[in-house]
């Protein structure tokens, strides 16, 4: 007699069970940055993920605890007055007891329009530095706070289906998670940058249904992703648009926020 | 850090709640509060995760700096503090895991620091019962060996590769095992919610 587990159709791999994938530690790679980056625009899969950390979380009563070197203390306390040093006075002058409120409000505004923590984006530039290719310079932690990512979220009509844009500034790097989409065999989408400044649309590319898809962004759309970039996604022939015609019809778009 | 009397369940768990109010209010005070509380708990999971104990110290150092950064989201409504610090604290250690080159798996139990005899609100720091009963129903529900790769997850903090390739099958097939278990968990679970 076979387990249950090993009968049945193979289950769908919708958002909820990439949130519990997820929760559980599974994801890896692309797929982590795409869920991250799900996480901070997506209402009902944070909702679904935190759901399945407050399942698992009793789970880690069996861990047995353990005692840190005392020295951790000290390092946050560090790290905490550093942040505050740094982000919230001037050179030289004391921390204020008003800078730093004003400080933590900024903080927090960050992480609660994000949901992304400094610590996501430094596992992207961490990821993105450990690539084959991109600069070999790590970055470095005090580098990380001033580097605020950027996303888009681009929901495809009412299908409920959506594209992921994950860019972090300075990075060069754009991910771009197509997970929902299927192909259909006789269209590609293409992605472009509308510029903020009403220059001409930039090519990024033909997006992969189904893919979470790291890419290089030339310097020309890089420059031009500032705020108030936004995204569009027109429907191409296979291959994208072909050169000398006009672009296809937008199906989709979406507009970037700094987080 | 000095001793203190070691306040009751309930009383721990509401000291470690309030103490979370008071951060997200901007009372930094709070932050060495908590970190005294729940240092003990949370370190012992990143050093689970991660193996090592210098890399779960750094690992723990985030977990609190950003704790700091980003306590007004917790909600108390959700889960006990604990609960919830707990998810953050293996959260962080995944990340870590994934992130950078640490070998990860389970930590020999001489490399675990002995605890001090007044192991920090040592009775505090169990989650909620019902709750943890359920999960443990639930898990307990599926075939053992698909209950044994969830486990293994969520210990040794484990991928798909890895655990395909400790059980020694495809990649797919482990998907599909581990994919098929958290679908029965999720059911077993909403009807535990719903009952």
């Amino acid at each position: 007699m076979s387990a249950p587990e090993d009968t049945g159709p193979d289950v769908t791999r919708d958002d909820p069970m990439i949130a519990a994938e997820w929760a559980l530690g599974l994801l890896e790679g692309e797929e982590l940055l795409a869920a991250r980056g799900k996480y901070a625009t997506d209402p009902a899969f944070a909702w679904r993920k935190e759901w399945w950390d407050d399942w698992f979380a009793p789970l880690s009563d069996a861990i047995p605890g353990a005692e840190p070197g005392d020295h951790v203390w000290d390092g946050i306390a560090a790290r905490v007055s550093a942040a505050q040093a740094v982000a919230g006075t001037p050179a030289g002058e004391p921390v204020a007891g008003s800078n730093v409120v004003a400080l933590e409000a900024r903080v927090r505004l960050w992480q609660r329009v994000a949901g992304l923590s400094s610590i996501a984006a430094a596992a992207l530039l961490a990821w993105v530095a450990l690539t084959p290719s991109q600069s070999p310079v790590a970055p470095q932690p005090a580098q990380i706070a001033a580097v605020a990512p950027m996303v888009a979220t681009v929901p495809i009509g009412e299908t409920g289906l959506r594209l992921d844009v994950t860019y972090i500034p300075e990075s060069e790097r754009m991910v771009v998670a197509a997970i929902g989409l299927t192909p259909d065999g006789v269209h590609d989408h293409e992605l472009w940058l509308v510029p903020a400044d009403g220059t001409p649309l930039q090519s990024l590319g033909v997006v992969k249904p189904g893919e979470v898809r790291s890419m290089t962004l030339p310097a020309a759309a890089v420059a031009k992703l500032g705020d108030g970039a936004s995204l569009v996604l027109t429907r191409e022939p296979i291959g994208g648009k072909p050169k000398g015609k006009d672009a296809g019809p937008v199906v989709a778009k979406g507009a970037f926020s700094r987080v | 850090m000095a001793a203190r009397p070691r306040p009751s369940s309930d009383e721990a768990r509401e000291a470690l709640r309030d103490a979370m109010a008071r951060l997200a209010a901007g009372d930094q005070a709070a932050l060495e509060e908590i970190y005294r509380a729940t240092r003990v708990k949370l370190f012992g999971i990143c050093l689970r995760i991660l193996g090592d104990r210098k890399e779960a110290e750094d690992a723990l150092q985030d977990v609190y700096v950003n704790l700091w950064q980003r306590a007004d989201r917790y909600d108390p409504t959700r889960a006990s503090p604990i609960a919830w610090l707990a998810a953050f604290a293996r959260n962080r250690a995944i990340d870590r895991l994934r992130t950078g080159k640490v070998r990860g798996g389970a930590v020999p139990v001489e490399e675990a620091a002995p605890l001090p005899d007044e192991s920090p609100l040592a009775d505090m720091l169990l989650v909620d019962a019902e709750q943890t009963a359920q999960i443990h129903k639930c898990l307990g529900a599926l075939d053992a060996r698909t209950q044994g790769h969830i486990r293994a997850a969520f210990f040794e903090g484990y991928t798909y590769a890895q655990l395909a390739e400790a059980a020694d099958v495809p990649l797919g097939t482990m998907k599909s095992w581990i994919r098929r278990g958290l679908q029965r968990l999720r059911a077993c679970l909403e009807a535990s919610e719903a009952a």
